[in-house]
């Protein structure tokens, strides 16, 4: 058949990219809301939980090769400055030690705008040099023994410094990112304020966080015969395959970048990070594997965060609620480098609105860069939002999930085109009905007493389309157990799990008989990073299409077998059945019987449909307790309720929202880098005083999804949900305290101190 | 020195300062146990030593001689099987990037070796000392109250 090659668009973390898709083989109908499935859409236990509890998973920092040494890192402990004398040779006679590494010795790569091992110093924590050993210890002693001095230059640590006209420069270019500020309108928002009967403006601020994956940035590398062997712990084996080819001058067959398991990214582990290029260099100088873990420091201080915001909101509504203007001006701290994750765009997407008008300006500092973390300028935006809607329901005594529906909005306002389905109505109306908002939030409450209770909600939305390209490759042994090969990532999601089912489901499999391979570029077909919440909706349906042409091939194969043609062919449970004559033969007395003819189906996803928005939707509701003497927040529960297409398996899938609540709980009540302006420097690198919740701090959670297959977004009728849960759950919080306290609250963590702050100045 | 680790005894020479935590995974390769904070803030690095729960980045190997250290990897029933809190971990999905897992599951056996019917407030504190980033809480709690029941009687 003759190849076809489109464009689509696809939306990843919130940037709409086209991209080439070749059109796959076929093209199923869509798994419509009522269609009879078996597989996809049962609980079926998460495939790779035996090895996670019996400790057999093997994870990049517990990779073990023999002659194997350990890298650690020497970084900059000021913001600013000049490294003016380095002298690895102290280190290098030490015992155990077997090599370092410093700016000559590896490649010229630039990691946010910075060069690896850079003697001009940008920020607290960049790397210097590395030194390697037989053992970590030996590793990190001998970083004492390095003989090296910088001079401090004047640094930069908050937006306001990094624009006042006196500033240091911290990028060659200037203090803000290139296409800063980025100005987004619809509308005409000055007329839309005219046009406001009540006008609300309040300024919002939202902390650096950080995304403390318990398993830290890492690799290990090995060489051999002039090939490349990279252990990372990645959500993008071929993204990182790609930068350290290009790195080291090598062709991509040349890479093999592996990846099995890993202990979290969300959202900051989407290349090579300054470990792999140490590790690969090392090892390559060395002629030893060698492990370049970062340390819990290095994992808190240069990983990426989640950038801080200010976010300057004004709404105008007319008297009924319905919105006549939103207004934000935002600045986003960006550290020393990253990408244009703004505050803004959930301002024009969330709520019907003729004028809407943004300004973000992205503003470089002397501290360690941004990277995505779990729906990147959405969390940071939906507080700034939601927030200013409680305040706008508050100045209109409306109800806040009232105003919210009173201003629903039908279609993708900017772009000005439909979206694939929108279920947030139901998303209200259920999570309402659990939570029991009506009842809860017309209560007469009790403001006089120590502990005060209030309940809260938020809505959101993100895009969560996914696309192509991804390929899958269906394989089924001479046994009849069956193969899922794809290089995508199981970053803790359940992929592996949810794509075995897809393929048991189309092949009329045991699901106990389908496994899924994922994480090596050597031996899978390409599948893109696992970000954006994209893999389910991007992956699901390419191993659709390969279950689909192994199957058809299967019963082919089979029909002979069974005396009847292959469209009177039907398979469950492992086993092929004719509906004619009733005989019938397992898949894997099919496949012995083919000897060593393999069954293999290709498959691919095809493009999005045209002039479509394909998100995802759901509203947080929060109810709180506030004790008024020490300020402490409780969270006593949480409703989470989403729309995000089918779901393949609710088990998993819950678990995802359970997961996405609780980290933006704690951006709500406990996160948040503290920087000692003076010096530049983290003050709270650890996990003891960088608070992410514990087992004791989390509340009841009701998290669960509206029924249904969004057809329009592709063929599985799966749309992505790791993001959304972590997006308005922090304003749900903030709404609660605030009703409970009848002050406005405007700024996140709500830590004692704050609380009390705003109880003092209301 | 020796060291009795899932009931196997290996002779370690161990330098003073060397943490049970490397001498289980560098030395002994049983890479179960996790490095995350290396400073008994998190819980992934939970060991048990003669059935209490002990954070291994912060005790000396030296001063384990003649302890019995059970690991992630000594967990679980001779025949192969899972011992009755993993397979909960399991069937309760409370696992999910599985970095965590095996500090959660020794931490959940020293609890329950403790306080055989917990309570939900127990299980909260029990296992307030091991951090999961990905938010398997409450599924860590339906697990470790699911593994409770059925231990009950004669277990």
């Amino acid at each position: 058949m003759t190849k076809r090659f489109v464009t689509t668009k696809v939306e990843v973390e919130g940037r709409e990219e086209t991209k080439v898709v070749e059109l796959p083989a076929r093209d199923p109908a869509p798994w419509g809301a009522d269609a009879d499935l078996h597989i996809v859409g049962q609980r079926v236990a998460r495939m790779d939980a035996t090895e996670k509890v019996t400790g057999e998973a093997r994870f990049t920092a517990d990779m073990q090769l023999p002659g194997m040494l350990y890298a650690a890192i020497l970084r900059a402990p000021i913001a600013r400055g000049r490294v003016t004398r380095l002298d690895l040779s102290p280190a290098l006679e030490l015992g155990g030690v077997r090599g370092g590494v410093s700016i000559d010795d590896v490649p010229n790569v630039k990691l946010d705008g910075v060069r690896l091992f850079d003697r001009d110093i940008h920020y607290a924590g960049q790397p210097i040099a590395a030194i390697c050993a037989d053992s970590l210890d030996a590793a990190e002693r001998a970083l004492h023994a390095i003989s090296w001095e910088c001079e401090h230059e004047p640094h930069v640590s908050t937006p306001e410094q990094a624009l006042h006209q006196n500033a240091p420069k911290i990028r060659p270019a200037g203090n803000t990112a290139r296409n800063s500020p980025r100005v987004m309108t619809r509308g005409d928002v000055e007329a839309g304020l005219r046009e406001a009967e009540v006008t609300i403006t309040r300024e919002y601020r939202t902390p650096v966080a950080l995304h403390t994956a318990l398993e830290p940035h890492g690799a290990v590398a090995e060489w051999s015969g002039g090939f490349l062997t990279v252990w990372e712990s990645t959500q993008g084996i071929f993204m990182t395959r790609a930068e350290v080819a290009k790195a080291f001058k090598l062709p991509l067959s040349s890479v093999r970048v592996i990846k099995n398991y890993m202990g979290g990214g969300f959202g900051a582990k989407n290349g090579a990070p300054h470990s792999t290029y140490i590790a690969v260099a090392l090892a390559k100088k060395l002629g030893r594997p060698v492990r370049c873990i970062l340390d819990r420091e290095g994992e808190q201080t240069d990983a990426g965060n989640r950038p801080a915001t200010i976010q300057r909101v004004t709404l105008g509504a007319k008297r009924d609620g319905s919105l006549t203007a939103i207004k934000l001006e935002a600045t986003v701290t960006l550290g020393i480098g990253g990408w244009l994750a703004g505050p803004a765009r959930i301002y024009h997407e969330m709520y019907r609105c003729a004028n809407v008008h943004s300004t973000e300006a992205f503003v470089y500092t002397n501290t360690g860069a941004m990277a995505s973390f779990r729906a990147p300028g959405h969390v940071e935006g939906a507080f700034g939002l939601e927030c200013g809607m409680d305040a706008l329901a508050r100045e209109l005594e409306l109800d806040p999930l009232e105003l919210r529906r009173r201003n629903y909005a039908k279609d993708d306002q900017d772009k000005k085109r439909a979206y694939s389905e929108k279920r947030l109505d139901e998303c209200y109306r259920l999570g309402a009905q659990r939570f029991g908002w009506g009842h809860a939030r017309g209560e007469e409450r009790d403001t006089s007493g120590r502990f005060r209770r209030g309940v809260g909600m938020a809505s959101l939305t993100w895009g969560a389309g996914g696309g192509p390209p991804a390929y899958a490759t269906v394989r089924i042994n001479r046994d009849g157990t069956i193969e899922v090969l794809t290089g995508a990532q199981d970053l803790g999601t359940g992929a592996r799990t949810v794509l075995a089912q897809i393929a048991a489901e189309v092949l009329g499999a045991k699901v106990s008989d389908v496994r899924t391979v994922l994480g090596d570029t050597e031996r899978l077909p390409f599948a893109s990073n696992s970000w954006g919440s994209i893999t389910t909706a991007s992956v699901g349906p390419a191993v659709r299409v390969a279950a689909e042409e192994a199957r058809d091939s299967l019963f082919e194969a089979a029909a002979g077998m069974l005396d009847t043609d292959a469209n009177d062919l039907e398979s469950k449970d492992s086993e092929i059945h004719a509906k004619s004559n009733d005989k019938c033969l397992t898949i894997g007395q099919v496949c012995e019987k083919l000897g060593d003819v393999m069954i293999i189906g290709q498959g691919s996803r095809g493009p999005n449909p045209q002039n479509t928005a394909i998100s995802a939707f759901g509203a947080q509701f929060a109810e709180v307790e506030v004790d008024t003497e020490t300020g402490r927040v409780r969270v006593l529960r949480i409703v989470s309720v989403h729309d995000s297409g089918r779901i393949i398996n609710p088990t998993l899938a819950e678990s995802q929202l359970e997961g996405g609540v609780i980290q933006g709980l704690g951006y709500a009540l406990f996160e948040e880098r503290v920087l000692d302006e003076r010096l530049g420097v983290s003050l709270n690198p650890t996990m003891h005083d960088y608070k992410i919740p514990t087992i004791a701090d989390v509340p009841k959670i009701d998290a669960f999804f509206v029924d249904g297959s969004d057809t329009a977004a592709n063929h599985t009728g799966a749309k992505g949900l790791a993001e959304p849960p972590i997006i308005g759950t922090a304003p749900a919080i903030a709404n609660a305290v605030a009703h409970a306290l009848g002050v406005d609250v405007t700024e996140i963590p709500l830590t004692p101190w704050r609380v009390l702050e705003a109880l003092t100045t209301s | 020195m020796r060291l009795i680790v899932n009931g196997a005894s290996y002779d370690v020479v161990a330098p003073a300062h060397e943490t049970l935590l490397v001498t289980l995974r560098e030395r002994l390769h049983l890479t179960g146990t996790k490095l995350v904070c290396g400073r008994g803030e998190c819980g992934a690095c939970t060991v048990l030593l003669d059935g209490t729960s002990a954070y291994s980045c912060l005790t000396l190997t030296v001063a384990c001689d003649g302890v019995s250290i059970t690991t992630i990897e000594g967990v679980g029933r001779g025949d192969g099987g899972l011992h009755p809190i993993q397979a909960a971990f399991v069937e309760h999905d409370a696992t999910q990037c599985g970095f965590c897992t095996p500090g959660q599951i020794l931490a959940a056996i020293d609890l329950l070796g403790r306080i055989p019917d917990p309570t939900e407030a127990d299980v909260r504190r029990g296992m307030s000392g091991n951090l999961c980033r990905c938010g398997t809480y409450p599924k860590i709690v339906r697990a470790v109250l699911a593994a409770a029941a059925p231990a009950l009687p004669n277990d």
